[in-house]
């Protein structure tokens, strides 16, 4: 490991959350009108990337899934500095809950060797905080989840990890290839360079993966999602009873009369 | 899976490039500003085969926008095809009201049958944030570069000439040979850069604008509207801004209503603010029914240039020219308020020049110089010297144009139309009486109308 770490970031695209309004019928999201961008957390994820590749040398590729429109999180994450980037795209992967959406993670990141995957703490549009720990599942990798903040040990081959628990916090040492996920806000995500940004938006292009390329097909997909929504609502508040009194004596009857 | 086996498989692997090419004089010309004259000027620039850099502050064009407004299309027709933007209504009623600061209004409203007709004389209600970002879109699929969520901070110069700008990003310097300083009628760049000199306060105004959301119908019932038509109402006197100079305005889009005023910045610094002008206007008996039980969606204030040519900075320099709003090409006469032609306009011929004298291989004053010429020649240049002496006019008349003459003619149409036992004929005598006084008596009616002839000329 002499020439550093392959480190994958994965990306999301999710709607713009400040553009998301709930149909008021429906219950539904309106995801279509909002403009697409990178999930906010990853913005955290892509930093922690990029940092752990300053300490350690290697490179940092960026992973995503989703449909061709997504290659924009991606030219985002090469905006910041990263190296290169994958995009995951089929219409077999359509549908894909958390359980294939993380095989297909943990597949693309065995292709391309990681030795540490870093993801976001959760999606902020449906933020389950599942992906993560699938990935390092499927894969029989280690995790460090909730983590604050990273301490690379390249001549051991460990990673340590400072891990946000109730109370206070804990340091974890793993041995390689680990799957992180840092914690929202964990860092400061630099800018992208002015250069770097053009060239992510004119020039890069990620590689194209599918399901079959990974071996996956048969795997993923609505059919294979055990998660299933049985509908949606919205919570109205509930109008409470209320009764006016005019003296203290006049409460403590009206109390002992209702208990 | 191991590595080597998928590679014998055939996944492609990443290319993975670390270090970061230079695109200094990668591009011909970088543009400040992705509204209207700087999408104007790139597109012109691409569709003549040069590569362009459009920078833009905001997320996207046009989230950083505000304007009334009526999107004046000949010369973007001319540009792209207009059948796919999203515009809201044509312009089918122009309506022109005096108010007064006692409830008064007295208004002339117009709704010629060919307006209704393709293309609608070219006057669309519009929202910028979607307008703008269409119309940039335009500009990317002929070629053009947008880079947005980058603030231009700088011009950087190799002696005198312009040479390239400097961003907010870091690694964010960047040459080219040509700078098109678009950056509307904030212009700090081409202020700091002196480009042009910080604009006297009279050349300025301030406008604050509210969006009001309604139903459909209920936009189409109060403003008398079918299908897409829409209207634009403008308002004058004290009732619409106070003791400033200025004017409000009502537009119509499709499911919203705009309602703005716009005054001078002297005014504003005499202690007349925003939104207190705001308030009282969209409090006037002839204007809150329009806007009643409207949803407050958008709240936005922005400065309208409105020196006229007098004030218009020098357009070419040395590697740079300076197009639209930062050019002060904003025509207000009271009939007109009009910029988004006047900046589409400028772009263009901005562009034209460009490409000319970049394919004489050159980029100095000199070789731009047809950018000023051609905009000199065009309606831009003209109408602004042609209203050049309506601020001063209107300014100097304040008292008789925004407070008495509102007055008056209310007083006047109360006589004149007066229900009671005198005859008709002493009716029209004080109704003319009221006019007359207001005016400065028969001698002073006449020296204004002439004063004011050229309003209509
Ligand atoms: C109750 C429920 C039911 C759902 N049902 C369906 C359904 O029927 N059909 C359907 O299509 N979807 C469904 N979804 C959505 C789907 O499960 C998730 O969008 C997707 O699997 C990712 O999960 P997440 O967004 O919760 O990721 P999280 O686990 O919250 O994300 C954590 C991190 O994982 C990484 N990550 C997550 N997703 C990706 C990705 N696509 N590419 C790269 N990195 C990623 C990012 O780094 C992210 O920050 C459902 C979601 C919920 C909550
Ligand atoms: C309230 C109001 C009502 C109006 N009503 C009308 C009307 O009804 N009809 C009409 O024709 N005109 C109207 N106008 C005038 C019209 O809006 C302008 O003339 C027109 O928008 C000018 O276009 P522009 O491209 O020059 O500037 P702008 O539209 O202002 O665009 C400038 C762009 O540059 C960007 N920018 C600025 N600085 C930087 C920087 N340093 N780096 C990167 N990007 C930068 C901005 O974000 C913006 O996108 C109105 C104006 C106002 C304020």
């Amino acid at each position: 490991m002499n020439d550093g770490w392959n480190i994958v970031v994965c990306v999301k695209q999710v709607p713009d959350a400040d553009d998301v309004t709930i149909d008021p019928d429906t219950g539904t999201l309106n995801r279509s009108d909002a403009p697409a961008v990178l999930n906010k957390p990853d913005h955290n994820a892509v930093e922690s990337a990029l940092a752990l590749r300053d300490a350690v040398g290697g490179t940092v590729t960026a992973v995503t899934m989703g449909p061709p429109p997504a290659s924009a999180v991606l030219q985002a994450a090469v905006a910041a500095g990263a190296d290169g980037g994958v995009l995951l795209t089929d219409r077999a992967f359509g549908g894909s809950d958390t359980w294939p959406t993380s095989l297909a993670l943990a597949r693309a990141a065995e292709e391309l060797d990681a030795d540490v995957v870093i993801c976001g703490e959760e999606s902020t549009d449906s933020s389950t905080g599942q992906v993560p720990p699938g990935i390092a599942a499927h894969n029989g990798w280690a995790q460090l989840t909730y983590t604050e903040s990273l301490d690379p040990r390249p001549d051991e081959g460990v990673l340590v990890g400072t891990r946000d628990v109730e109370g206070g916090y804990e340091r974890v040492a793993t041995a390689l290839p680990v799957v992180v996920a840092m914690v929202f806000g964990a860092n400061d995500p630099r800018p992208a360079g002015l250069h770097r940004k053009i060239f992510a938006e004119t020039e890069f292009e990620p590689v194209q993966w599918t399901a079959a390329d990974l071996g996956i097909e048969d795997r993923v997909g609505l059919v294979n999602s055990p998660t299933k929504v049985g509908g949606m609502d919205t919570a109205s508040p509930v109008e409470r009873e209320r009764t006016r009194v005019d003296s203290v004596e006049a409460l403590y009857d009206h109390l002992a009369e209702v208990l | 899976m191991s590595r080597e086996a998928t590679t014998a498989g055939g996944l492609q692997r990443p290319t993975l490039r670390t270090e970061t090419p230079s695109y200094d004089d990668a591009f011909d010309a970088v543009v400040v500003g992705a509204g209207l004259a700087g999408t104007a000027a790139a597109l012109t620039m691409a569709r003549d085969g040069l590569d362009v850099l459009m920078l833009e502050r905001g997320p996207a064009p046009g989230t950083k926008n505000v304007f009334g407004g009526v999107l004046y299309t000949p010369t973007i027709r001319e540009l792209v095809d207009i059948d796919g933007a999203p515009l809201e209504r044509y312009v089918a009623e122009k309506r022109f009201s005096i108010l007064s600061s006692d409830g008064d209004e007295t208004a002339i409203s117009m709704r010629p049958g060919a307006w209704r007709d393709e293309p609608h004389n070219d006057s669309y209600t519009v929202l910028r944030r979607r307008f703008d970002e269409w119309f940039a879109k335009q500009a990317v699929e002929a070629g053009v570069t947008l880079v947005t969520e980058t603030t231009v901070t700088g011009l950087l110069r190799d002696g005198g000439a312009v040479v390239g700008v400097t961003t907010d990003r870091p690694d964010g310097e960047i040459h080219a040979p040509v700078v098109v300083l678009a950056e509307g009628a904030n212009s700090l760049v081409s202020e700091g850069a002196e480009l042009k000199e910080r604009p006297e306060r009279d050349a300025v105004a301030v406008s604050v604008k509210e969006v009001f959301k309604l139903d459909r119908d209920t936009i189409d019932d109060r403003f008398r509207l079918d299908g897409d038509a829409g209207a634009a109402y403008q308002y004058f006197g004290e009732g619409a801004v106070g003791e400033a100079v200025g004017g409000g305005f009502v537009y119509t889009n499709k499911r919203s209503v705009s309602v703005g005023v716009v005054y001078r910045v002297e005014d504003a610094a005499a202690g007349q603010t925003p939104e207190a002008t705001l308030d009282a206007f969209e409090s006037h008996p002839a204007v809150a029914p329009l806007v009643r039980g409207g949803r407050r969606i958008e709240y936005s204030a922005h400065v309208v240039p409105e020196g006229g040519a007098r004030a218009m900075p020098d357009l070419v320099h040395d590697g740079a020219v300076v197009v639209g709003d930062a050019a002060g090409l904003v025509l207000n006469s009271g009939v007109h308020l009009e910029g988004t032609n006047m900046a589409v306009e400028s772009g263009y011929h901005a562009g034209k020049a460009i490409a000319a004298a970049l394919a004489d291989g050159r980029s100095d004053a000199e070789a731009l110089a047809a950018y000023a010429r051609d905009l000199d020649q065009s309606f831009v240049v003209e109408n602004l010297r042609h209203y050049d002496w309506f601020q001063r006019t209107i300014a100097a008349d304040r008292q008789f144009l925004f407070e008495d003459l509102p007055r008056a003619l209310a007083s006047a149409e109360t006589e004149y139309f007066k229900m009671d036992r005198a005859s008709k004929d002493e009716h029209t005598g004080a109704a003319r009486d009221h006019l007359v006084a207001a005016a400065g008596g028969w001698f002073g009616a006449a020296k204004r109308a002439w004063r004011f002839r050229r309003m209509l000329s």
